[in-house]
């Protein structure tokens, strides 16, 4: 009973508020009636009976806000009352609203798209059951670099684990593939069984692999994925009928993998890895390793374990040298997949982060100003009845509006700006596609917006409480001692201000002088006009392949160069800044008196003697190649027609390798034997020198090169380079049509050379670009505060320069005056800020290339900037102050 | 409805006001009027404390409101105790009783 008029009573407080105010009010009156008739009955003249009654009573509104405080559901009532006064109060001042609304959502908007790339990047958790039960396994090289793995050893770390369930090893390359409705360029990866069961994925059609289907000479089955079932194969559901050909065999489909899967990236079909036998060395690395923990085994755990393993190979092992692995090292996939990409966000995460504590730092002085206008109405809602409490919640609820209200704006702001990081992003960033708004981005912008409001609403309630409040009534709402404290603090948040924007602009100077150093490098090769057309022939061992392969790559390159306006055309194993790089191996400086019989036997002289080996990048390449990217002779020859598969065998070194190896010597004529790389004995008589490139990356100095004559020692997979002044439309229909003529099995795939150049400098350009537009934004804002401030403070100061000038103070003395205070604050603020930069900026040092974390020169040129900017902020109010009338400004008060 | 929360002060207040209705319907005023005769002119009851109070116990389900003429032929807000408020009436009588027996006690022992 009594909770059904509890409840009752509840409803009619708050959905029939007016009516109960109503009837609270006439009570209320009625009852001070009946007090004056007593009064009067007692026989009082009616104006004492009035007096004494409304003393007894105690003032009508306040005793019907204490009955309204005590009802139930005030509390609601209270909260809605707050929140229709706050818009009120925003919409009344709709410029200052605006600007703070704005400010407010560029700050969390900017955050917001920076968090969803950090989430899908680096939190976000792998699509796979226990995904961080998922890790990687590496071998670490002599140099402490993680490596790829030998096959015999992993065979060692799969047989000898305690750690694993399962353990796989995997590989992949893009080849020609055809069977399909049409042939193409896919992305195959090679796997040893296991491979899905570390990831907890079965097929959603067929089977997976059997142990025995990974056995040397089984029969070849391959796995593909949802999206080449679907698009390439047309979805049939007998997977009996399609047969591809890959690399010259032919491979029955036993199963569909689920859409969700792709791992590694892009790969599309997955094949047993050993069907043509393992390889026996323990320094050709050429394959990663993945693998699912134990139940109950931790990855440090699993890390002993397998560290263990690989000292013992080391310590065993016959083949001691550079190339054999020195440790082992296992990683949480995830960690392994986004490692690189993990520092450059997080500091991307850290300059929006201090663009939000600008923006807000803008928002809390405005806040503060309007505060101090609100001083006068804050003491008369306080000699209203209203609590200190009821008005630092009004404040809070303020606060909360604004932000949330921001927040909103900032989220579909986000919605924009994570469409357009995205297309920014360099390709390598792992798991892009994996960026989105999604939930925990929202709860992300939510609470940060919640921490904002808090932040700012907890701030302003205690300035503006701060003290006696009923004082601001009697002052008249200037409050000369409130003003001066407000005016301190407005000030701090300026010096703040200026020392965070510094530090980012700091960091946005560095990165963006690191970004100029490398455009500034020069790459020692041509990167426009260049058409590279991407060709794979099936990957055969058979040796006798070559002979086929090397007229087929001649009769291609003669072809296009028919093509009207293709000047010049190559072909290269791997083109500079291309996906992948070259393979780097040893070589021996030998003679034909001395040839190993065999790679292995190579590989034991090499190591038994130390002073005839060498260590280059070796690229397969053909004398179009130098030509068509402009890469210099600097002495003896290119390749040319003399060189042929049968004549003795050619190599071109690079300048650097030429010096590091034979300094002080001709390296023309001498001769090197490099067969380890690619299984061909002959022995490379150095014919040419030629100038360094880079071809890793232009913030990575060239590396030593051997080049050798692509028609002696032909690659299946090259890329074939025209220089052209034709249309590149044109080249690519040409040359799509000459290679279908010559191999209709034969898919090409074109890029432009300086859209692969263009995207190695991508991921630098991106963070330059975004974390410099952070810094012009926060500059901008900071300036805007120093404005704000200084303005607000020649505004309240009116009377006292009126004062001063009146007495006799230059115009100049003023300005001096207001200059100097303004510029106090700044260089407070610089000071902070240096010394900051000079903190934070080790932390980006692996960022920077050609500058120093502390470049006195981009430290000096951002100083300059700040403090020009922020003197220019303070002079507009400071001529202002200086113009003041004396007699105006008098009668001001 | 849960008295041992509410100080004792308003604990008080509410039974001298339930105390009050006992004798039949009456307005805040006379209500203020008759605590102030009840207890002899100890307690004088300021419309900031009672009317609160009247609100909140007739949110309690305790008493019940009603407009009516006032002796003057004014328009009034009366007060009425329901069954709830009776039985709160008792158990508040009680409690009262039960304290002020034990405060009795302490404040005579020696």
């Amino acid at each position: 009973m009594p909770l059904l008029t509890k409840a009752r009573s509840l409803l009619r407080n708050l959905f029939f508020t007016r009516r109960v105010d109503a009837d609270l009010d006439q009570e209320v009156h009625s009852h001070l009636e009946m007090l004056i008739e007593e009064n009067i009955r007692a026989g009082m003249t009616p104006a004492d009976a009035q007096r004494i009654a409304r003393i007894e009573l105690g003032g009508t509104a306040q005793v019907q806000e204490q009955v309204r405080e005590k009802r139930l559901g005030s509390w609601f009532h209270s909260v809605w009352a707050d929140c229709r006064y706050g818009l009120r109060h925003l919409r009344k001042n709709p410029g200052t609203t605006a600007v703070m609304v704005f400010t407010l959502a560029l700050g969390i908007g900017a955050s917001t798209a920076i968090f969803s790339v950090v989430y899908g990047v680096l939190l976000r958790p792998l699509p796979y059951a226990d995904a961080n039960r998922i890790m990687a396994v590496f071998e670490v090289t002599s140099h402490g670099q993680p490596s790829r793995l030998a096959d015999p050893n992993f065979d060692d770390f799969r047989d000898q684990n305690r750690s694993f369930q399962t353990i796989a090893k995997y590989n992949n390359y893009v080849t020609s593939v055809s069977g399909a409705a049409q042939p193409t360029r896919t992305m195959v990866a090679h796997v040893s069984p296991g491979f899905l069961k570390v990831f907890g994925i079965q097929p959603m059609l067929g089977r997976d692999f059997s142990e025995a289907d990974g056995k040397k000479g089984a029969g070849r089955y391959a796995l593909v994925s949802y999206g080449y079932w679907r698009q390439d194969l047309g979805a049939p559901t007998d997977l009996s009928q399609p047969h591809l050909r890959i690399d010259g065999a032919v491979y029955s489909i036993i199963g569909v993998l689920p859409a969700s899967f792709r791992f590694p990236a892009e790969v599309n079909l997955w094949l047993p890895a050993d069907l043509d036998g393992e390889g026996h060395s323990r320094t050709s690395h050429n394959f990663s390793a993945v693998g699912r923990l134990r139940d109950g085994v931790s990855a440090a755990q699993a890390n002993q374990d397998i560290s263990a393993i690989a000292r013992r190979i080391h310590d065993t092992s016959s083949e001691q040298g550079d190339y054999l692995l020195q440790d082992a090292i296992v990683l949480p996939l995830q960690e392994s997949l986004t490692g690189n990409a993990r520092l450059p966000l997080l500091v991307l995460l850290g300059a929006v982060g201090f663009l939000l504590l600008v923006a807000c730092a803008n928002v809390a002085n405005l806040l503060l100003a309007q505060a101090s206008v609100r001083a006068r109405e804050l003491a008369i809602r306080s000699a209203l009845g209203a609590g200190r409490g009821r008005l630092i919640r009004q404040f809070l609820t303020e606060a909360f509006l604004l932000s949330l209200v921001a927040g909103g704006f900032g989220v579909l702001g986000a919605f924009w700006g994570v469409a357009g990081l995205v297309a920014l992003a360099p390709g390598d960033l792992p798991r892009l596609d994996n960026i989105s708004i999604n939930i925990p981005v929202l709860l992300f912008a939510l609470l940060l917006s919640t921490a904002v409001a808090t932040g700012l609403g907890a701030f302003t309630a205690a300035r503006a409480t701060s003290g006696d409040l009923r004082q601001g009534l009697a002052e008249g709402g200037r409050g000369q001692a409130d003003s001066q404290g407000s005016r301190r603090v407005g000030r701090v948040i300026v010096a703040a201000q200026i020392a965070i924007t510094l530090m980012l602009v700091v960091g946005a100077g560095l990165l963006g002088r690191s970004l100029m150093k490398v455009l500034a490098v020069n790459p020692g090769y041509r990167v426009d006009k260049i058409v590279a057309m991407d060709v794979a022939l099936p990957w055969l061992d058979d040796p006798k392949s070559n002979a086929s392969r090397a007229i087929f790559f001649a009769n291609l390159i003669g072809r296009l160069k028919q093509i009207p306006g293709v000047r010049t055309v190559g072909a290269t194993s791997v083109l500079p800044m291309a996906e992948g790089g070259l393979p780097n191996g040893m070589f021996l400086l030998t003679s034909h008196d001395e040839l190993p019989t065999s790679v292995d036997a190579l590989v034991a002289m090499m190591i038994q003697q130390k002073d005839r080996m060498g260590i280059a990048d070796f690229c397969a390449a053909t004398d179009g190649y130098f030509q068509a990217l402009g890469i210099p002779l600097m002495r003896g020859r290119f390749f040319d027609e003399n060189d042929t598969p049968n004549s003795p065998h050619v190599a071109v070194i690079s300048e650097s390798l030429a010096r590091e190896r034979w300094p002080n010597q001709d390296p023309i004529g001498h001769t090197i034997e490099f067969g380890n790389m690619d299984s061909d004995l002959r022995l490379l008589t150095i014919v040419g020198i030629v100038g360094d490139t880079h071809e890793y990356a232009l913030d990575v100095a060239p590396r030593p090169t051997v080049y050798v004559n692509l028609l002696q020692r032909p690659r299946p997979a090259v890329t074939v380079t025209m220089l052209s002044d034709a249309d590149t439309r044109s080249v690519t229909a040409a040359a799509r049509g000459i290679l279908r003529e010559l191999d209709p099995e034969l898919p090409p795939s074109f890029q432009t050379f300086s859209e692969v150049y263009s995207a190695s400098l991508r991921p630098r350009r991106f963070n330059v670009i975004l974390i410099g537009f952070f810094g012009i934004v926060a500059l901008l804002l900071a300036t805007a505060g120093v404005f704000g401030v200084m303005a607000y403070a020649v505004n309240r100061r009116t009377h006292e320069i009126g004062v001063r000038l009146a007495l006799g103070a230059s115009s100049g003395n003023i300005l001096r005056m207001v200059l100097g205070e303004g510029m106090r604050t700044i260089l407070i603020g610089v000071a902070i800020g240096i010394a900051g930069a000079l903190l934070l900026t080790r932390t980006v040092q692996s960022l920077l290339f050609g500058v120093t974390s502390t470049d006195p020169l981009t430290f000096g040129g951002v100083t300059l900037l700040l403090v020009g900017a922020a003197l220019v902020a303070c002079l507009v109010p400071a001529r202002r102050a200086m113009k003041v009338d004396p007699m105006t400004a008098l009668r001001y008060e | 409805m849960s008295p041992e929360q509410t100080s004792l002060l308003q604990g008080t207040l509410d039974l001298l006001i339930l105390k009050s209705l006992r004798a039949g319907e009456m307005h805040g005023l006379g209500v203020s009027r008759r605590i102030e005769q009840l207890t002899g002119g100890t307690f004088v009851v300021k419309p900031g404390s009672l009317f609160p109070a009247l609100h909140r116990m007739e949110e309690e389900g305790w008493i019940t409101a009603f407009w009516g003429e006032s002796e003057n032929n004014r328009r009034a807000k009366y007060y009425r105790l329901s069954k709830a408020g009776e039985k709160q009436l008792e158990a508040e009588t009680e409690r009262w009783s039960r304290i002020s027996l034990a405060i009795g006690q302490a404040l005579e022992a020696s």
